[in-house]
């Protein structure tokens, strides 16, 4: 009970810090971004909650079924966007990209509500911890990589448009170094992977159809990232590139487990 | 010289790179990639694609790879000590000279730190793309020592049953590096206890085992190993595998005790066809009341032996016909399936990767150096020029209300 009233409290903040968000980037109302973080805080707060009764009720971390996948991935990118901002103000920018989307998540998670209370006995691991915690920093980063390339394109088209955006290299700069973060989380989440299966099973690559997506997820963000140190690429087709790393992301993270069959089958279909 | 130009470029490591990543997503996605998929269709065979990623093609791209990544590598650790020195490369950018801005100030606010009359930030980040590399090499060459050495291959054993790894026929199946021994390890593997539905607090029922391994010039070892983790045992490691399946164990004068294990047919059914000590065809039927796969039991069962079309059923501890002699049906046990490894060059494959991931590391440092020379700065950054341009170029800079918007990035 005081789980499913934290969860609503939190995606009531979110859909709330959403509008807080668009008014504060429609009309400079400085008082709406605040509302807009304060909001993203205080869901974060409670989704947090959220998560920890869920852990403490089930007996296993948020990993086992679509509704814990879904809920706490939605809960990283928050978690991240508003350590980031800490660091970065600009990034508080990407406000009305990340609520928007935290949003969304707990709508998703909410239709896939499922609860299982044993599981394999190949989730006996600590590598299973790294494993998913780099996973979903990973998500978080590249959306949040993607979410500055579009800020980019938006304050590109019209400088003046937005004016509490950062000003346009400073979103590809931004745009850069989270995906360069992403590079590495999705690197620790691979290699985290393969140590974990050489201990159940004693192969560390099997070549199953997300670790092979996880694999050319790598690599493309590799060739990207070649060519804008290499190569000197950036701006608009750099943005549109880091669009393509997302889409392999989101490929990897989600829609191959959801149209093919693997041995990762089980966090997001509730079987395998 | 022209080949090494052409290996070093920029363009020849692109295009081997893409190769590897749309071969790799090709090759995962082919029918035959997963196991137990249909057999390869004969034209994948004849290109020798029916085992895609040690396939000529790929192969090739590895080492092709590895000869990118070492020309790439190759005199980069000098260019960065002498950027550490100060000795900007022609790519350095230049900002002209501001009326009125102290480029220093400038360069403090940015980050930037004088050592005498080089202003440098983060300096160990000028090391992160050395370090990637040097990470890749010893990932790419732990791959090729593993490919050539690995070793490994599934066993079945019964309860109280004995198998010596390197005996005809005690291996179902197995797979090497072109370099590994030709004959299987000389291992003895004894199964002490199996319960194909332990029940482990907190996890769904899945198969237990204790193991005993004997081998020479190493101590010897029993353990426990469930699908969570294996043993290291005998220089070697071993896995609980998932198929498991029923055994009748036999006493066959002449031949001792020999384990015969069956294959489930269907819920209540198993069975295997095999050939009785005289070498006529013969069938062992193992039926159950119910489903053989039920973790609280199967109730009453009934083994059975097939020969010219005759089913005699058998008694536990009575002997019965078998070819030329009389053999005794001492047990009805189960059958664990298990694999053994041996994995040489993973150790650098994971040091290579955690070089890779340190270099990464240290890339996400916004490292940097920089010269003033009469009002102007001459700069090399790791990244993030174009944003150091714009704050020198801007007055006041952009976000200047905020120094650590400033100061996180070049």
């Amino acid at each position: 009970m005081t789980e499913s009233i934290l969860f609503w409290t939190a995606t009531t903040c979110y859909a709330a810090g959403t509008v807080a968000a668009v008014l504060w980037l429609a009309f400079r109302s400085d008082r709406a971004g605040w509302a807009a973080r304060a909001l993203a805080g205080l869901g974060l707060a409670a989704h947090a909650g959220a998560l920890g009764l869920r852990w403490a009720a089930v007996g296993h971390g948020p990993y086992a079924t679509r509704y814990e996948v879904v809920s706490a991935d939605t809960f990283v990118l928050v978690a991240v966007w508003l350590a980031a901002t800490l660091r970065v103000r600009a990034l508080r920018s990407l406000a009305p990209i990340v609520l928007p989307l935290a949003f969304l998540g707990m709508g998703w998670a909410l239709t896939s509500f499922d609860v299982r209370y044993t599981l394999p006995i190949i989730f006996r691991s600590y590598w299973l911890y790294l494993h998913i915690g780099f996973a979903k920093l990973f998500a978080a980063t590249i959306l949040l990589s993607a979410a500055c390339a579009a800020a980019y394109l938006v304050k590109l088209r019209d400088p003046t448009r937005f004016p509490a955006l950062p000003p346009p290299e400073r979103l590809d700069l931004y745009a850069h170094q989270l995906m360069l973060a992403s590079f590495l989380f999705l690197g620790v989440m691979i290699v985290a992977g393969s140590l974990w299966a050489a201990q159940g099973w004693g192969r560390y690559w099997g070549w199953d159809p997300i670790e092979t997506s996880a694999l050319v997820t790598w690599i493309v963000l590799g060739i990207i990232l070649h060519l804008r140190v290499l190569h000197g690429w950036s701006g608009r087709r750099m943005a549109y590139l880091t669009f393509v790393g997302l889409a392999c992301a989101l490929a990897t993270l989600f829609v191959v487990a959801l149209l093919v069959p693997t041995i990762h089958n089980s966090y997001l279909v509730g079987r395998g | 010289m022209k080949l090494v130009r052409i290996v070093r470029s920029p363009s020849f490591a692109l295009a081997v790179i893409g190769f590897v990543a749309v071969y790799s997503a090709v090759g995962a996605w082919l029918p035959w990639s997963s196991p137990g998929g249909r057999p390869a269709p004969a034209w994948a065979a004849a290109l020798r694609l029916d085992h895609p990623f040690s396939a000529p093609p790929f192969l090739v791209a590895v080492a092709a790879l590895l000869a990118s990544v070492l020309a790439c590598t190759w005199g980069k650790r000098g260019r960065i000590l002498r950027l550490g020195r100060g000795e900007l490369p022609p790519t350095a950018m230049c900002l002209p000279p501001r009326p009125g801005a102290d480029p220093g100030a400038f360069l403090r606010d940015q980050g930037f730190r004088r050592r005498g009359e080089i202003w440098t930030r983060c300096r160990a980040g000028l090391w992160g793309g050395w370090v990637l590399h040097v990470g890749l090499l010893a990932l790419i060459a732990g791959v090729l020592v593993q490919q050539s050495l690995f070793d490994t291959g599934l066993f079945e054993l019964t309860e109280g049953e004995t198998a010596k790894l390197d005996a005809p026929g005690a291996l179902l199946w197995r797979s090497r590096g072109v370099l590994a021994r030709a004959t299987p390890p000389d291992v003895e593997v004894t199964l002490h206890w199996f319960d194909p539905y332990a029940s482990q607090e907190g996890y769904a029922r899945d198969r237990l085992s204790q193991l005993g391994v004997v081998r020479r010039g190493h101590d010897p070892v029993t353990a426990f190993l469930d699908r969570s983790a294996g043993i290291r045992a005998g220089g070697l490691q071993f896995f609980q595998a998932i198929p498991t399946g029923y055994a009748v164990n036999l006493d066959v004068p002449g031949l001792g005790r020999r384990s015969v294990h069956l294959r489930p047919e269907m819920a209540h059914l198993a069975s295997i066809r095999l050939d009785d000590p005289s070498g006529r065809p013969a069938r062992f039927l193992l039926t159950a009341a119910g489903s053989l796969d039920d973790p609280m039991g199967t109730g009453p069962i009934r083994v059975e032996l097939e020969q010219d079309g005759v089913r005699r059923a058998l008694q536990r501890g009575a002997a019965f016909r078998f070819g030329d002699r009389d053999a005794t049906l001492l047990s009805v046990g189960r059958w664990g399936q298990y694999t053994y490894a041996r994995a040489p060059g993973m150790s650098a494959v994971f040091a290579g990767f955690a070089l890779v991931l340190a270099g990464c590391a240290l890339l996400l440092l916004p490292a940097g150096v920089a010269r003033v020379e009469d009002g102007a700065i001459r700069a090399y950054l790791v990244r993030g020029g174009a944003a150091l341009a714009a704050d020198w170029t801007h007055d006041p800079p952009p976000g200047a209300e905020d120094r650590r918007l400033r100061t996180e990035g070049p």
